[in-house]
């Protein structure tokens, strides 16, 4: 982990200034100072996401808890139970947020599109981790350009991936708790996803400018760091999905 | 004057294209294209949406959302991202003209990285929304002067009841961390500017983004909800209730963002010799409210942003026909709401523990305990949620485990009296007009602390709940404990943001309508829940007249003292008589510099020997008592 | 100016004023147990004697639990609150310097305590201590509260915007003023129609949320005659505020009789009746 002098040397001299302010830093950052403040703000955004991410968790098994009486997919509901509105015995759980009538059970999505994405996307992150090894390793553009590009072209993926399976879902957003939850993991994935896109974007156009060259691995660190936390979380939302609906 | 100024950062001159698109932007152009492009998105949005399920609400976050976007956009927010990701990272030039090197008065209005800039900036925008939060509470407390009041419409009274309650939030949230925990904190711990400035700045612009949207409200049909939203009502409520939420999203990363930055800044960037156990408890407080702040604000997110999904793309989570339920919003939202009032609390203390060692010239008294105190409230905040959710119905079997772990808060809460006491107790008191703060909280927050203890009691909070003595209990810790607490901050630290002192006179005049207004308003308020008014109500039954015209007289008084106190703000800005670099000849840190400081905070790195609270130690020194030989900065070629 | 003369100039500023420890007031801690023990007796006459005034009548046990409470809440409190208020109002009293108001300059330093480990623990330990009497207090009255009792009848609540209906099960008979029979513990199912309501039988001491698709129980002993108010407690939208309704305890006799009124037969009365027996 640690820099070696000769690499905080050459990250110092970047603009043939001190490096004030450089990277939001401080006038007299070293590399080495200015790695360890973006590393900590990573590992505490990546906290604040983890807080959300246990909170999407928490819906979905309060959600599931809770619909003992089928409500959850919708289990108990046949065409002849799809009235509509509040009744007498109180509440008509089979009908959609618009008061439509849900007259069969909703089916679970089909868990292969869910594998798909969550593992474009851990292939993405995967090419970032190997950029950030071949850069620690003293790589050049010639590598590390590839290598983010290849990245790039997952999370693109990815992302027409969790697009694509919106669109071949057996209900839809209105149709119960099942349908609800699922659908906001996806646009979950779809927002850490686009986020991802700007950093790999920006890994990608900044490897051709050789700024990983010659040891300046630390902001591919950071991005893998995050990188992986998303494609972790999504695998782990992806197994809930799976295993849990 | 002339041997020095060339050492000041802000008098270099800078290259002509210095800053490079910066240059071109500041609070008119983020108007400017936020306005466009929430025009845009209108349009684009109405064109395609109008008509279908869930449309006008769909319309509505399109183009707020737009808004917030645009308007960063405009202000310079994604600059340093599309330069990133070009590759063009910004020169020592650019960083300067960023800080706001050369732009006189104009910095103020611009994306400007200094932390003293920002700090400035949320101490007027602080100010602002207390204003029109103020002016809110004004509405309501005529509306209840007398039972059947024409005043206003039961639609535009709850729409005034959830608006103020919110603006009232995100101003006591953002009080005390805003201004001082930006333009003093990290010249308390020596640093030369927050770890990471343009999310500083960021941090700013984001929240003031945020304003206009819950603001729009109104014009959306008003939320009807409280500030609460409790779903389903949020889910069936006008396109205002949109508004809202949007604005809940965005402020959510103004201050996820500025938690982080505050942690990163204070434990990485602290001056040499500045231990962890030496930093001021104002340091400390900001810290663990950011760190509690950073574990809040995704639960408002995940509460919030579900319910724009509720509410626009119609999934289920709150509604009972889809099989969700209000409770899943009741226990997201106050995983948030519980550390939220520490987030708020927190800083205030820790600035009046400042002041209490400073004006009675004594050192804290245990300072470790007080450091331990306020951890041990920060951790109990995040187990103590559900004491909200007493009489809702949820989980009856878990009163007992909630009620225990609310009423274990007493303890800590103790502590910290023990510390404001303890460090006055002997002490050589100095009553200048921020020490009357100190005495106005400890008066204040021990009744705010007492009624809480009923709360925290199940079957008297079967009576409490919903009651306006809930009102009152929180405005008396809020108000009464938070906001005077801020107040206190605003009058230590003036003469080291604004160059100038206070005017003590009308401060005093103010704090004495202020402190009366308060206890006329919500002890007449406590009064009503006794008699067993609910809170939130646009009308009344007779039997409560009485205590209503007291509460909203006591009201126009504390209206009053808060705009005299305002007055002397602005007065003293521009009039003040000049401050010294240290008027109160205190020990920390941002009392050794400069005053007005300058652009990366000191003449030379501070070396810190010791506490900040060296007061009547017979060998008691400056914290930073040898100002160093200068360093490469000053001397060497880099300026 | 130079540098070094600017510097020395700014340590000239923060120069700390020489220290004269204060002379310490022997007689300071017996004047401030004093001063606690004068608020003490304050508090504690006022936590006797105010709730008279301020609560409603009690229609319930529930109902005097929360007074009871509040009165010895508020006597364990005092102290407490007294002994700062007296430390805070003796320190400034005492030690307060002559002018200090608008002096520029700064009186000279007190004592240089950095706190004291014994007077620390005593007053964690003395909190300890209180929090875990307000604990068993609030476990003893709520388990005594939630006790099923034998004479129970059932009533069943809804809410809805912007009003209040009540049914007796079996009995058919519904109403929007609350009609109840003295000396029964009532079972209140409550639940909505439309948005979350909060049921608040105000002269009864309780308060449940009324919430769509789900039924709350609350439980309240009536023990008095008379009529109370029942109120909406959570914010229900446009009309919150005028959603309240009357309601009245009565005999059981008068209570038979008013069910009959509403066209219950006799012999669901009867089974309504005795249903909790």
């Amino acid at each position: 982990m640690s820099i070696t002098d000769q690499q905080m040397h050459d990250s110092h001299d970047d603009h043939g200034h001190h490096g004030h302010y450089e990277e939001g830093g401080n006038h007299h950052d070293t590399a080495q100072e200015k790695h360890r403040k973006e590393h900590m703000a990573t590992w505490l955004f990546i906290f604040g996401d983890v807080v959300f991410f246990l909170l999407e968790l928490f819906f979905w098994f309060y959600l599931r808890a809770n619909n003992t009486a089928g409500m959850w997919r919708a289990a108990n509901c046949t065409p002849a139970n799809g009235k509509l509105g509040p009744t007498d015995e109180g509440l008509n759980t089979c009908t959609d947020g618009l008061f439509n009538p849900i007259t069969h059970a909703i089916p679970k999505a089909n868990p292969v599109y869910t594998i798909i994405v969550f593992a474009l996307i851990a292939i993405a992150a995967a090419f970032v981790w190997f950029a950030e090894v071949q850069s620690r390793k003293g790589a050049t553009k010639k590598t590390t350009h590839p290598l983010t590009a290849l990245a790039l072209f997952f999370v693109l993926a990815a992302i027409a991936a969790q697009f694509y399976q919106f669109q071949v879902l057996p209900f839809t957003t209105i149709q119960g708790t099942y349908a609800s939850t699922f659908e906001f993991y996806m646009g979950s994935n779809v927002a850490h996803f686009l986020l991802a896109l700007v950093i790999v974007t920006g890994l990608w156009s900044r490897s051709r400018l050789g700024k990983f060259d010659n040891g300046k691995w630390y902001q591919l660190h950071l991005s893998r760091l995050f990188l992986v936390w998303v494609a972790a979380s999504c695998v782990i939302l992806g197994l809930v999905t799976i295993f849990f609906a | 004057m002339s041997t020095i100024a060339p050492m000041l950062l802000e008098d270099t001159k800078l290259e002509p294209k210095a800053g490079g698109f910066y240059r071109h932007q500041n609070f008119l152009t983020g108007l400017i294209v936020g306005i466009l492009s929430g025009f845009i998105g209108w349009v684009v949005s109405l064109a395609l949406l109008q008509g279908s399920n869930f449309g006008s609400d769909m319309v509505v976050t399109v183009t707020l959302t737009c808004w917030v976007i645009g308007f960063n956009a405009g202000m310079g927010t994604f600059n340093a991202i599309f330069r990133w990701i070009l590759g063009h990272d910004q020169n020592h030039e650019d960083e300067l003209y960023a800080a706001g090197v050369g732009q006189g008065w104009k910095r103020y209005w611009k994306y400007c990285t200094d932390h003293k800039v920002v700090g400035t900036q949320y101490l007027v925008l602080v100010m602002v929304l207390f204003g029109v939060g103020g002016t809110l509470a004004m509405m309501i407390r005529t509306q209840l002067l007398s039972p059947n009041s024409r005043f206003m419409s039961p639609e535009t009274y709850n729409a005034i009841v959830s608006i103020h309650g919110m603006i009232m939030i995100i101003a006591t949230i953002i009080m005390v961390s805003g201004p001082f925990a930006n333009f003093i904190m990290p010249i308390m711990i020596g640093a030369k500017d927050m770890a990471f400035p343009r999310l500083n700045a960021m941090s700013f612009w984001v929240v003031v983004s945020a304003v206009p949207p819950i603001l729009g409200s109104f014009f959306l049909g008003g939320v009807p909800a409280g500030w609460t939203t409790y779903a389903p009502l949020s889910v069936q409520a006008p396109p205002a209730m949109d508004a809202f939420a949007i604005t809940i999203c965005t402020f959510v990363i103004s201050v996820t963002v500025a938690g982080i930055n505050t942690l990163v800044t204070v434990l990485t960037m602290r001056a040499k010799g500045m231990t962890m156990g030496r930093l001021p408890i104002f340091v400390w407080g900001s810290i663990i409210a950011g760190g509690l702040g950073l574990y809040a604000m995704p639960a408002f997110l995940m509460a919030q942003s579900a319910l724009i999904t509720d509410r626009v793309v119609g999934t289920g989570f709150y509604v009972a026909e889809q099989g969700g339920t209000g409770w899943l919003y009741e226990n997201t939202f106050w995983i948030m709401g519980h550390p939220e009032v520490y987030v708020i609390l927190i800083p205030p203390v820790g600035a009046l523990i400042e002041i209490a060692s400073t004006f009675a010239r004594k050192p804290v008294f245990g300072y470790k305990v007080m450091v331990a105190g306020i951890s041990g409230i920060a951790t109990l905040s995040i187990m103590v949620w559900a004491h909200h959710m007493f009489t809702t119905g949820w989980a009856p079997t878990l009163a007992d485990p909630f009620m225990l772990t609310t009423e274990l808060i007493s303890i800590p809460t103790g502590i910290i009296f023990l510390c404001m006491v303890g460090t006055i107790w002997r002490g050589s008191i100095w009553t200048r007009l921020p020490m009357y703060f100190l005495y106005l909280f400890i008066f204040n927050f021990i009744i705010g602390g007492i009624t809480g203890i009923y709360l925290s009691d199940v079957p008297a909070d079967q009576y409490f709940h919903g009651n306006m003595f809930v009102t009152a209990h929180f405005h008396y810790t809020l108000l009464g404990g938070g906001l005077v607490g801020a107040m206190g901050a605003v009058c230590y630290w003036f003469p080291k943001v604004t160059s100038r002192m206070l005017n003590e006179r009308i401060g005093k005049t103010a704090f004495w309508v202020v402190a009366i207004g308060i206890q006329i308003t919500y002890m007449a308020q406590f009064y009503e829940g006794f008699q067993g008014m609910a809170r939130r109500v646009a009308n009344y039954n007779a039997l409560f007249v009485d205590a209503n015209r007291v509460s909203s007289a006591g009201a126009y008084i504390l209206m009053a003292g808060m705009l005299i106190f305002m007055y002397a703000i602005i007065h003293s800005w521009r009039h003040g008589k000049k401050a010294s670099a240290n008027p109160w000849h205190a020990k920390s840190l941002e009392w050794m510099t400069l005053t007005p400081v300058p652009l990366e905070n000191f003449l030379v790195d501070p070396v810190v020997t010791g506490h900040p609270y060296g007061y009547g130690e017979p060998d008691s020194k400056p914290v930073a008592p040898e100002m160093p030989v200068p360093v490469s900065a000053n001397s060497g070629g880099s300026h | 100016m130079s540098y070094e003369e600017k510097r020395d100039e700014i340590a000239e500023e923060v120069k700390p004023i020489v220290a004269h420890t204060m002379p310490f007031h022997k007689k300071a801690p017996a004047k401030v147990v004093y001063i606690t023990i004068v608020f003490t007796i304050i508090g504690v006459l006022l936590a006797l004697f105010l709730p008279t005034h301020m609560f409603p009548f009690s229609m319930s046990p529930e109902m005097h639990d929360a007074v009871l409470t509040f009165v010895v809440f508020t006597i364990a409190a005092a102290p407490v609150a007294a002994l700062v208020y007296a430390i805070a109002a003796y320190s400034l009293i005492a030690w307060r310097k002559k002018g200090a108001n608008n002096n520029e300059e700064p009186p000279e330093d007190g004592a240089p305590s950095h706190g004291s480990g014994l007077i620390t623990s005593l007053w964690i330990g003395t909190s300890v201590v209180l929090v875990l009497f307000l604990l068993v207090w609030g476990m003893a009255e709520l388990s005594a509260e939630t006790a099923q009792q034998s004479n129970a009848i059932q009533v069943n609540v809804t809410g809805q915007q912007w009003m209040w209906t009540f049914s007796y099960p079996g009995t058919g008979v519904t109403t929007h003023n609350l009609i109840l029979p003295e000396g029964r513990q009532i079972d209140f199912n409550v639940t909505s129609m439309d948005v979350t309501h909060g049921f608040w039988p105000v002269e009864m001491g309780v308060q449940i949320d009324a919430n769509p698709n789900v039924i709350d129980h609350i439980a309240a002993t009536t023990n008095r005659l008379g009529s109370f108010d029942v109120r909406c407690s959570q914010i229900c939208g446009l009309y919150h505020a005028y959603m309240q309704t009357k309601g009245t305890v009565v005999t059981n006799a008068q209570f038979a009789t008013w069910l009959a009124s509403q066209g219950a037969s006799s012999s669901s009365i009867q089974s309504y009746a005795l249903s909790g027996k």
